[in-house]
């Protein structure tokens, strides 16, 4: 029995539990603690112990105590993270919050939610939904990632075209420092300028500033309708003018998803409608809002592509609707077919500059000999590149490494970013000085000593150790 | 039925540790805890895969799956979950043996020493001893203190006639047509009047529903306990009456479990379609709605979606299309009715105190409705729903499809206005 424990973590828990935590509340078990070394990113890296408090004075109870032992500590939400902000190293405690998850309020005369960082974004829509009430924020593991996890990533999804990301509607925060020691950042006025924007800094800190305990979030009153249509083009260069058409005429719409030749080509079969062969990118169009005013800009969007589009069909109930989004839906298992393995990565350019990132992107697919899968957010610029290849085939794999390389001077050239909504975690913290100069990221290194003078929140990630 | 390691090894390698399981797994909703949701089980029946030592922890976590296949109808990248799960029970008996009670049940289910039949009938005799009728749903709780069972604990009232019985005395009109009729352990010894309400509306379609005494348990309780040896067996008696009657080209039941385990059997005749009730119904519906003329369900009622029907087999329109039929504007939905009830086969009564967490998010969802009824194709859910129904005194009764059914069919027509 003894040899299950390390001696440390048993040290731990025996003062955890005069503490008053309960043995489910404490992982410490060398078998099961290795449920909590990896993320989506597949890395895998097993914590000293993990701890899943139920409430922020048992937050504090765990960063003193670490504090005292001198010891890391990897905060955690659902472990879905697509950069490693959540892999922990062998001497930290993983801070697992998915025990965090009340709803504290819904505020309906302010419209702000005032939850726990464990709840899961997709329960909130759903509890803020039965007041009529919106909070858009949609990143694709909604389901099940958490607010917490999203708003310390500062996670985005397709309606980020129209209401933003995650941190657009963040208004406030509860957090603790590494000390144990309690901030408090924002509040629930719509205008406030009172000091340093402390909120702001926390969203997308990715765990490394402090641990958020109570998240307020902004609310909207819940669109009427919404009305989804496929657009198929002949051209990327095409697609892009066409989004940029739509926001010429005053078309707003939520999302504005797409998909390259490579994507069409994997769901073609799949899909419950015939696409055109000329068809090389497709969008996917939502527009919400008001009835009358959905009804009006969809009309605006037929009338301005009826020529240039090669296909535009219009969902006409909700059966219709999923059937349009099962091309986006189909595509991730879809693609999975084409090569064994994936370099994922999420860039984001400025959104004229698609196009020519686009026709970048495949001719170093020619040079690297490696297909180039993109799709994503044309309507925010936000770019998901896979590169598809056998990682166990040694060429193969330089080949893909030498590609990343090159895809992030090719974003970087056309005033991009690294990551549009993954954040940089510990896969992309190697680039981090391409993108910045080095006395911004000092600036920034500052900033993470001012809060963590020892470095034991979340190290090693966003910038390199 | 159970993986090879070899096949395991592959499965394992699809999984790409997204977390999209975390969305839907019941046990991981009530207890955050990772090591109980798929993802983190995978991991660990990976770890240590081959080992022929079962740490503790490995234990537990093989053991907290309800085996509802939510993970896997979830899955992106259609890794077959339960059958893991399965397979790592497997391993765990075959090292450290069946756990004793279940040994016993499991014993009944073979017809060793005294057959289940014999022993639900003394069963029946001695029940009132210990325990009593609810006074508004079907079933019983106990009368006085008993370890580890508490006042809500609801559990099948014994009859004492069984199906088998019943049926002795029954004859078929002439001039139907034959149809297979797999009752169940539960709708057999337990709840029979369900087995004759499906023989009743079989009857009214056309046809005659054979149900050979010689039919066994399915083999689902016993493969989700990891005891493969006595799922094998089952099997094999199951599938050798199928194909004596391999003239007969349909098989119904009512039981979601039983489908489930019935559709996944290899070896089965080719010609033998194996229906559940509500895809049968569907398939006559023509017939049906004449049958039915005007006659309509006058209280409001809600479904509860078995999971062995709706992720076991795909089935969730068909038994929605009966209810439309007989409720009307009556028959209104749940929220998440997908969700699983927490009855799992033994885990309710194993994992009691998880089991009725999860029971109250459905309870809970069912009050909401306002039905005086909650339908749902599953003995097992049918027990589960009721004990909800106790614990938070709330006003409906759970009740299966076919039983509504055939009490609506029993009724005469109302009068054309």
């Amino acid at each position: 029995m003894d040899k299950l424990i390390d001696p440390l973590a048993r040290q731990l828990t025996a003062r955890l539990k005069d503490a008053g935590f309960r043995s489910e509340q404490i992982v410490a078990d060398k078998v099961l603690r290795t449920c909590y070394g990896y993320d989506a990113t597949r890395q895998s890296s097993d914590p000293l112990l993990a701890l899943l408090p139920e409430n922020e004075l048992q937050v504090q109870t765990i960063l003193r105590l670490a504090t005292e032992k001198n010891l890391k500590i990897f905060p955690r939400g659902a472990g879905s993270g697509m950069s490693g902000g959540a892999i922990p190293s062998a001497d930290g405690i993983i801070l697992s919050l998915t025990r965090m998850r009340r709803i504290l309020e819904i505020d309906e005369d302010n419209m702000i939610a005032t939850v726990e960082p464990g709840v899961v974004t997709g329960d909130l829509q759903e509890e803020v939904g039965k007041f009529g009430l919106f909070y858009p924020p949609d990143p694709a593991s909604l389901a099940f990632s958490t607010i917490g996890g999203n708003v310390t990533e500062n996670a985005g999804g397709p309606r980020a075209v129209k209401y933003g990301v995650t941190g657009n509607f963040v208004m406030g925060l509860e957090a603790y420092l590494i000390n144990g020691e309690k901030i408090t950042c924002g509040n629930k006025c719509i205008k406030s300028v009172s000091g340093y924007d402390l909120t702001s800094l926390l969203v997308g800190s990715e765990g490394t500033l402090a641990v958020i305990t109570k998240i307020l979030l902004k609310l909207l009153p819940a669109p009427e309708t919404a009305k989804t249509s496929l657009l198929a083009f002949s051209s990327m260069t095409a697609a892009a003018h066409a989004v940029n058409a739509m926001f010429k005429y005053q078309i707003n719409p939520s999302t504005i998803e797409f998909l390259d030749h490579h994507s069409i080509n994997a769901v073609r079969s799949e899909l419950p409608f015939a696409l055109p062969e000329a068809a090389d990118t497709v969008l996917l169009v939502e527009i919400d809002g008001p009835e009358a005013q959905v009804k009006n800009q969809s009309k605006k969007l037929n009338e301005l592509f009826k020529n240039d589009a090669l296909l535009l069909i219009d969902a006409k109930d909700e059966s219709e609707r999923e059937q349009l989004w099962l091309a986006r839906r189909k595509l991730s298992p879809a693609i999975a077919n084409i090569a064994p393995h994936k370099i994922n990565e999420d860039i984001a350019v400025p959104l004229a500059a698609i196009p020519e990132v686009i026709s970048n992107l495949e001719e170093l697919s020619r040079e690297i000999n490696l297909p180039i899968v993109c799709f994503g957010h044309a309507g925010d610029g936000n770019i998901h590149v896979n590169v598809m290849l056998d990682k166990n085939d040694p060429d193969q794999a330089e080949r893909g490494r030498k590609g990343i390389d090159k895809i992030f001077a090719i974003t970087l050239e056309a005033g991009g970013t690294l990551s549009g909504e993954h954040g940089i975690g510990n896969t992309k913290s190697a680039y981090f000085d391409k993108e910045w100069d080095p006395v911004t990221i000092a600036t920034m290194r500052a900033v993470k000593k001012a809060f963590d003078p020892d470095n034991r929140l979340n190290p090693g990630k966003i910038f390199p150790l | 039925m159970t993986m090879t390691p070899f096949e395991i090894e592959e499965e394992l390698k699809k999984c790409v540790k997204c977390g999209a399981c975390m969305a839907v797994c019941p046990i991981y909703r009530q207890t955050g805890r990772e090591d109980m949701v798929a993802r983190g089980k995978l991991n660990l029946i990976e770890l240590i895969k081959g080992s022929k030592e079962l740490p503790a922890g490995w234990l537990e976590a093989v053991d907290y799956c309800l085996l509802c296949c939510s993970c896997e109808e979830n899955c992106s990248k259609g890794v077959k979950i339960t059958e893991i799960i399965a397979a790592a029970r497997v391993q765990q008996t075959e090292i450290m043996g069946l756990n004793p009670i279940k040994k016993g049940v499991f014993a009944l289910l073979k017809n060793r020493i005294i057959s289940i039949s014999r022993f639900v009938k003394l069963g029946s005799f001695g029940q009132w001893l210990l325990w009593q009728r609810l006074p508004r749903h079907s079933g019983l709780v106990r009368r006085l203190p008993l370890p580890g069972i508490d006042e809500k604990t609801v559990i099948p009232a014994l009859p004492k006639r069984n199906l088998d019985d019943l049926l002795r005395k029954q004859r078929a009109a002439a001039g139907l047509q034959p149809i297979l009729f797999f009752p169940g352990c539960a709708t057999r010894y337990l709840h029979p009047q369900m087995g004759l309400d499906l023989i009743f509306v079989l009857e009214k379609l056309g046809f005659n529903a054979i149900v050979p005494p010689e039919f066994k348990c399915c083999g689902m309780v016993t493969w989700g306990a990891g005891d493969e040896s006595t799922s094998a067996k089952l099997k094999q008696a199951n599938l050798k009456v199928l194909h004596e009657n391999a003239g007969i080209k349909q098989l119904v039941t009512g039981c979601a479990s039983c489908g489930h385990a019935l559709k996944d059997y290899d070896g089965r005749p080719q010609n033998c379609e194996i229906l559940d009730i509500s895809e049968f119904l569907f398939q006559h519906r023509e017939k049906l709605e004449d049958l039915l003329g005007k006659r309509k369900l006058r209280q409001k009622i809600t479904y509860h979606d078995p999971c062995h029907l709706r992720k076991g087999q795909g089935v969730s329109k068909e038994p929605r299309w009966l209810l439309n039929l007989i409720a009307g504007e009556n028959f209104i939905e749940m929220r998440h009715p997908e969700r699983c009830c927490g009855a799992g086969g033994t885990f309710g009564i194993t994992h009691k105190e998880l089991s009725r967490k999860i029971l109250k998010e459905k309870t809970l969802a069912a009050d909401a409705t306002g039905a005086g009824i909650v339908a749902s194709g599953c003995p097992g859910c049918i027990l589960q729903l009721t004990e909800g129904a106790v614990v938070a005194e709330s006003d409906w009764q759970a009740e299966h499809p076919i039983t509504l059914l055939a009490n609506l069919l029993h009724q005469t027509e109302p009068e054309e206005r």
